[in-house]
């Protein structure tokens, strides 16, 4: 029995029934492996948030240590305002996904203009833009993690930076990354790049937001920098703009820790309902967080 | 297709390891080596030499998807339209390395995230279409298989080589390993990070910086070629 | 003006080959003349300008979760990202192959400059790496996309001729007998590479 294999149907026929095996093998296998993936990579989540407070836990242990470590996950809009009832949980916001589903055209395109970012921010999808906060116990002090997300030279870098509860000081940062260069920008997801975010402060003497900048040579002694790896200096602004562009909207929440008002804001606001309206805000929210103003 | 089935029927049966077999391993070591020879896969050569630990995991997937692809597409190579055959070959392969790359994320995860990155040069990676291409399709499953192994151990080596090379001039470390002393700020063991230089750097050694880039690369691999070509001189060029 | 920025970028900071090494098989293999440099380096143009487009939409309108929504709202959680790689791959093959049939039959001269270099062009990592950063960058519309392509395809294209162009000039020079073809290439190409990163972190 000789078929011509070259023939145009028994063309159609091989092709058909390659692409018919083939999305079968492949729909199969991501369908059959995906809860497994999906336990895998929530776990790594929760190593990663422990891992920015500094506690190192095997895959295994992650849920049940975040989960004695954990005080209460809030999830903030674009003003840095908590969400009375979010659509999901903080655990749940992927910011990753929600920063290419759109959020980074929104970042590129207003970079520099922080109110133009915030409102479209706030019309974003249905609802505005919800970001995660965790707050976890570290030595009996309540510290606050928020993860980070950005572009780097080849993909996406994303990571989590931890306030201490004075609202200012970073306590530890663990970044991590999809394909940046090996040797280069890869560097970012090793301790000695992550190590000298400790101790570096978000805000200046005179209280002015500052976020911390990824610096070629020019960190030493700095409060606000950390030396840029030298070869990946593509990654290393990509952690600086995700870094200051994502503290930065939760501004209001790290002031109010210090116990400041939040000058700028009310400055920056137009008219005096909208700032009264603000401070109404801010109190509840001190309320809602169980601050109190000190 | 009955021609090239006949002419299979009528070869008498070889052992395992003739020499044409051995052959189909060692010389893609030097002789026809699959980058410096056959100009194939250089782009994965150039972007992950930067450390060692890197060029070993990517030699370890060419070389199971360079045997595995070569395999499965020696056995169809007498059911494959012609004129599709290069859409077919890439499906082959693409659906392999995705498969493989599901099924390690969700067994083995920490595995699976060192190898994430290399899928796209897994797929793209010249050496497997050319090798599927010039042998696959016109040999039987077993000769093909040790094609792609042979392959795949040609590649690794001279990957192994170039960032041998590039990691300790460019990092001053093996294998992760720091062999020159230690930098300032580099992490410790304790977890704190160093404020004084020890070994070479505290003579005032720097590392060649310009060796982690990827032109460096380039001109490892050019050097190679060199000494190699020095050593085997059939492999000059007019 | 976001177009211009785009296709320079593509051309001069982001080239395909000196700052991100994709496409070295094909460059170095067909770079012996300044003729067979140009043609391939046309049908680069050609095919990227094609495909980058092509797989713009399927990402948009098919792979991304949610993007079938136009479909129907049910649709709307699908996400079928994880076939991105395949899907890429096979419309550039599907799509080299097609280029290749209509030339041949419309334009026999073309074919007849073009035709060996297109079946190469499809384990061209550029092309996949065109289809990838396009995914990367999220690029605002098709018009953007297709205009990333072709500029890709023209820094591709500047950099097989320019190499040519001095692979031709050294064959008259004394280059030492084992370093001759290949090994010279592979330095120069290294040493071009280091000249373009002087492009690198210009801000357009």
């Amino acid at each position: 029995m000789a078929v011509d294999v070259n023939s145009n149907k028994y063309t159609f026929f091989f092709a058909a029934v390659m692409v018919v095996v083939v999305a079968t093998l492949l729909a199969l296998a991501s369908e059959s492996l995906k809860p497994m993936q999906k336990e895998n990579v929530a776990n790594e989540k929760r190593q990663n948030i422990l891992a920015s407070i500094g506690i190192e836990v095997d895959a295994a242990d992650a849920e049940e240590a975040y989960n004695t470590n954990l005080v209460r996950a809030v999830v903030v809009d674009a003003n840095g305002q908590e969400v009375a009832d979010p659509k999901f949980g903080a655990f749940d916001i992927d910011v990753l996904k929600d920063y290419k589903a759109g959020l980074s055209n929104i970042y590129k395109k207003n970079a520099g203009d922080m109110d133009g970012m915030k409102s479209a921010l706030l019309a974003f999808g249905d609802g505005g833009v919800n970001y995660p906060m965790f707050v976890l116990k570290k030595d009996g002090e309540e510290v606050y993690v928020v993860p980070v997300v950005g572009t780097g030279l080849w993909g996406p870098i994303w990571g989590y930076l931890t306030i201490s509860s004075d609202g200012k000081t970073v306590i530890g940062a663990v970044f991590d990354h999809k394909s940046e260069t090996p040797g280069l920008g890869a560097e970012i997801n090793q301790a000695s790049f992550q190590k000298p975010f400790e101790g570096k402060s978000i805000f200046d003497e005179s209280g002015e937001y500052t976020g911390i900048k990824v610096m070629k040579g020019g960190a030493k002694g700095s409060e606000h920098g950390v030396d840029a790896i030298s070869g990946g200096t593509i990654t290393s602004n990509g952690v600086t703009e995700m870094i200051v562009r994502t503290l930065k909207i939760y501004e209001p929440i790290f002031r109010q820790l210090q116990g400041q008002a939040s000058m700028v804001e009310e400055i920056e606001m137009p008219l005096d309902s909208a700032a009264i309206a603000m401070d109404s805000l801010n109190v509840e929210l001190r309320d809602s967080l169980g601050l109190s103003s000190n | 297709m009955s021609e090239v089935a006949v002419a299979e029927v009528k070869e008498p049966k070889e052992p395992l390891f003739s020499k044409k077999n051995r052959a189909l391993i060692s010389n893609p070591m030097d002789d026809d080596n699959p980058i410096t020879v056959q100009v194939l896969g250089i782009c994965s050569a150039l972007a992950i030499t930067v450390q060692m630990k890197q060029a070993v995991v990517m030699t370890v997937s060419v070389l199971f998807v360079l045997a595995a692809g070569n395999v499965i597409v020696s056995l169809m190579r007498n059911l494959i339209p012609n004129r599709i055959r290069i859409i077919v070959q890439l499906v082959i392969v693409a659906a392999l390395v995705i498969i493989v790359d599901q099924v390690l994320k969700a067994y083995v995860y920490d595995v699976s995230k060192a190898l994430s990155v290399f899928v796209g040069l897994i797929i793209t990676n010249c050496i497997i279409m050319g090798r599927l291409e010039a042998f696959a399709l016109a040999n039987k499953p077993w000769p093909a298989f040790l094609d792609g192994i042979g392959n795949g151990l040609g590649y690794g080596f001279i990957l192994i080589v170039v960032s041998f090379f590039r990691e300790l001039l460019g990092s001053g470390k093996i294998w992760g390993f720091p062999v020159f002393g230690q930098k300032v700020g580099a992490l410790l063991s304790d977890g704190s990070l160093a404020t004084e230089a020890t070994g070479l750097y505290a003579l005032g050694y720097v590392d060649n910086g310009l060796m982690i880039l990827p032109p460096m690369a380039l001109i490892t691999v050019g050097a190679f070629i060199w000494i190699q070509r020095a050593r085997n001189t059939k492999l000059i060029e007019a | 003006m976001e177009y211009i920025n785009i296709f320079v970028k593509a051309i001069f900071i982001e080239n395909m080959i000196f700052a991100y090494f994709l496409g070295m098989c094909s460059y170095l293999a067909v770079s012996k003349t300044v003729k067979t440099g140009v043609g391939l380096g046309a049908a680069v143009i050609f095919v990227l300008g094609i495909t980058v487009p092509v797989n713009y939409l399927m990402e948009n309108y098919i792979l991304k979760e949610g993007a079938m929504s136009w479909i129907s709202p049910e649709l709307a959680t699908m996400d079928l990202s994880f076939l991105s790689f395949i899907m890429f791959i096979a419309i550039i093959a599907a799509m080299v192959q097609l280029v290749e049939m209509a030339v041949e039959k419309f334009a026999p001269a073309l074919y007849a400059s073009l035709g060996i270099f297109l079946p190469l062009i499809a384990v061209n990592c550029s092309i996949l790496g065109g289809a990838l950063f396009m995914q990367e960058r999220q690029y605002a519309n098709i018009g953007e996309a297709t205009v990333f392509g072709l500029g890709s395809g023209v820094g591709w294209f500047l950099a097989i001729v320019a190499i040519a162009a001095i692979r031709e000039k050294i064959r008259y020079s004394n280059v030492p007998g084992p370093l001759r073809g290949l090994g010279i290439t592979f330095i120069i190409t290294g040493l071009m590479g280091i000249a373009f990163m002087s492009f690198m972190g210009i801000e357009l």
